[in-house]
């Protein structure tokens, strides 16, 4: 796009500014029978809406996939800021603290009961949806456990052991996750995982005991050792030779994927979808491996209901019925996407369950073990930026030939500018 | 329209009775007539383009609160080096895309204005082909023959030794790879502006210098960039402007961190960075402060076009 007209480009640039007054009023008033949902793309979100209209087929329901996460929070901020909201909406777990700041904007499901299912579900994933004063504004979804998914014919080409048992015990820490790419990469010339800034340090960082924010919610990402051990672990990783330097979701990545240009890539449980539908000819020639560092978590979502929806019982009818234990471990079974409701984690259908996609690893098992003995850390307003920060400057020193030795000052000098403090 | 409707009625007057009324009709239907335009220029144009000013004065969170803060957002904006890193490489971009494209469209207009080329509609014609491309297209084929892995170009390069690349995640090459793009689409349109122009020359110049003994370069160092001067300022104007809006092209080449285009911000120009700013970010105030930003410069450039425009036909 290049306007040729400056007035045409300032129209351009801002006419989307226009109208931004929050709305106010309590909402309602709709006919009760139906609901307007908005949901990610390629999550199989329809499968779920499907079941619940075969049980309530006097409901419609009215899905409609806005994009991206990140692409939906952006539309979900637009319609609150004054367009026309959804009856429900799924938000995704590091978009969510910038809502949780807005507690006005959303209704507060204890009005609607939320009190009594509080129970059923992860206390700490439950609590990041709860305002200051004890609003609840969202029910979880879905949790992301973590593990690494391997090529098992690269690791097996490479001289490496490809038995998700003797795998996992390759790599106790990082340190050896990063030992173990060296191996491979003498091995086999070739890059032995995506990026570093993403399947190393992202990881990494999501197995602390304290995050960017210390339990009394002040910010402490410049000061936290464990945040400076994760980022350095992710430079070690950018320097070490061993990735390939291909983003996560750009388009390179996805074809890296498809033609085996790493061999392994760190797979949060949403990511198994990502990586069926980005490389479906290599079925069978994955297999799972448990996260190097411990337990951690990273991902997951929240169901919420805007203030203004026109048929918010409706809404909360659907979360009742989709997200009790039972609908999570059904919904697990369709997508495998994995339960925040630890009721379920011993239940067969959890436990027996096997993806043949990745050579019949029990994920649910898997998955649900990397998430015992987590340690929950508060997530608050802007550590999403900080987090796209440290990123970024693992990304500048792996891809774009940044000095690795003045990174972390890099990172936090960003940061300063990006969040103002 | 005005002008155009009294001259009807004057040739075909009305009754004498019903004349006044008639005329007073008349002369409101005209506004009728153009209300559409500028009705919908001051919702979408006019309003907007105010309602910018305003909110660049606020920290206005379009879901929360709206504080006034002055001119808080401006004072940050100048000590931001994110922002004075897009306004640098807007620069950049804009020179590596608007001084060769400017070059070749001379060239290329002079060869097209030769009495002699065959088929000279087609050639004409086929360089605007670009221009009619859609920029996501553009963009979408650049990236992949530009890519560092699977591209064409670096394959190329890699036949004759040459190490692939990464054109996205390096400075200068993210540059160079939307300055091409630019380039690539806008040389047409540009060549097209300059033949037009060329045209309304007498060719009996060109044939009078031949005959003189002038060689092909001296006509085109003589007659052809001279009698273009005024066109010539003009789309240096005009690019510089489309210039400083460049944005499709950086937001969809790095499509790992699409809204800063890279993760060190190397291509991020400053419609990017106002985007990121308001729709990333949301921080509706400071977005709004680069794009008031945005306008001075502009109204700056179209002031330049004015006073230089205004001179040439001084000169004459």
């Amino acid at each position: 796009m290049k306007l040729r007209s400056p007035l045409l480009s300032a129209a351009a640039a801002l006419a989307l500014l226009t109208a931004c007054t929050p709305g106010t009023g309590g909402g309602g008033g709709g006919d009760g029978k139906s609901f307007e949902f908005w949901s990610f793309s390629a999550i199989n979100q329809k499968l779920t809406v499907d079941a619940y209209q075969a049980k309530r087929p006097d409901i419609q329901i009215k899905l409609t996939e806005v994009g991206t996460s990140t692409e939906t929070a952006q539309s979900l901020t637009t319609a609150l800021a004054g367009g026309k909201v959804p009856d429900l909406v799924l938000i995704q777990g590091d978009n969510l603290p910038q809502f949780v700041q807005q507690p006005q904007n959303f209704v507060d499901l204890r009005t609607l009961g939320a009190d009594d299912v509080k129970g059923d579900y992860l206390d700490w994933v439950w609590r990041q949806s709860v305002a200051k004063d004890g609003e609840v504004l969202g029910v979880p979804t879905d949790v992301g456990g973590m593990a690494v998914a391997y090529r098992t014919d690269l690791f097996a080409a490479a001289g490496l052991p490809t038995d998700r048992a003797a795998v996992s015990a390759l790599w106790p820490t990082w340190d050896a996750f990063i030992e173990t790419g060296k191996r491979y990469k003498q091995a086999t010339g070739k890059a032995f995982t995506d990026n570093a800034a993403t399947s190393v340090f992202y990881q990494a960082v999501n197995q602390v005991s304290e995050k960017y924010y210390s339990a009394d919610r002040k910010l402490v990402y410049s000061t936290n050792p464990q945040v400076k051990a994760a980022f350095d672990l992710g430079i070690k990783a950018a320097t070490a030779g061993i990735t390939s330097g291909q983003s996560s979701f750009e388009s390179a990545w996805s074809a890296g994927m498809a033609q085996g240009q790493y061999a392994a890539v760190s797979a949060p449980s949403w990511m198994l979808n990502s990586i069926r539908s980005t490389a479906p000819d290599t079925k069978g020639k994955w297999d799972i491996a448990k996260i190097p560092g411990g337990s951690g978590n990273w991902g997951g979502s929240y169901l919420a209901i805007p203030k203004r929806a026109k048929n918010p019982q409706a809404a909360w009818e659907y979360i009742k019925e989709m997200q009790s234990p039972q609908g999570q471990l059904e919904h697990f079974a369709r997508v495998g996407a994995l339960p925040s409701t630890p009721a379920v984690y011993q239940d067969s259908k959890l436990t027996d369950a096997k993806d043949p996609f990745f050579s019949d690893a029990p994920t649910g098992k898997i998955y649900t073990d990397s998430l015992l003995g987590l340690k929950p850390f508060y997530i608050g307003p802007d550590s999403a930026a900080i987090g796209q920060e440290f990123l970024n400057a693992i990304t500048n020193v792996e891809q774009s030939g940044g000095n690795p030795a003045t990174a972390w000052d890099d990172a936090l000098r960003n940061i300063k500018t990006a969040i103002g403090e | 329209m005005t002008a155009t409707l009294s001259q009807a009625s004057r040739a075909a007057p009305p009754p004498p009775r019903t004349k006044k009324i008639a005329g007073v009709g008349e002369r409101l239907s005209a506004y009728a007539y153009i209300a559409p335009f500028f009705v919908i220029f001051g919702v979408f144009g006019l309003f907007p383009f105010a309602f910018t000013f305003y909110v660049a004065l606020f920290d206005w969170n379009p879901i929360g609160d709206q504080v006034f803060i002055g001119f808080d957002n401006f004072v940050r904006m100048f000590g931001d080096p994110r922002f004075w890193n897009a306004a640098g490489n807007t620069v950049s971009i804009w020179a590596l895309s608007t001084v060769p494209q400017l070059l070749l469209a001379l060239v290329l207009a002079h060869v097209l204005n030769h009495a002699r080329l065959r088929f000279a509609l087609f050639f004409r014609m086929s360089v605007l082909v670009p221009y009619i491309t859609s920029v996501a297209a553009t963009a979408i084929v650049f990236v992949q023959l530009f890519d560092r892995d699977y591209g064409l170009f670096n394959w190329l390069l890699g036949l004759v030794g040459v190490e692939p690349i990464d054109f996205v995640q390096s400075t200068w090459g993210s540059h160079l790879l939307i300055a091409t793009m630019v380039m690539w689409r806008w040389f047409g349109y540009t060549t097209l502006l300059y033949l037009a122009s060329l045209q309304s020359v007498p060719r009996s110049v060109f044939e009078a210098a031949a005959i003189d003994g002038a060689g092909p370069w001296q006509r085109f160092r003589h007659i052809t960039v001279p009698s273009l001067r005024a066109v010539i300022i003009f789309t240096v104007v005009t690019s510089t402007i489309g210039g400083l809006q460049i944005f499709t092209e950086p937001l969809l080449i790095a499509t790992g961190a699409p809204l800063t285009c890279g993760a060190v911000r190397q291509c991020q120009t400053l419609t990017l960075f106002l985007y990121e700013q308001g729709f990333g970010q949301f921080e509706f105030g400071y977005g709004s402060a680069v794009g008031v930003a945005l306008f001075v410069m502009v109204v700056a450039i179209a002031a330049l076009n004015y006073l230089l425009s205004t001179r040439i036909k001084a000169d004459r």
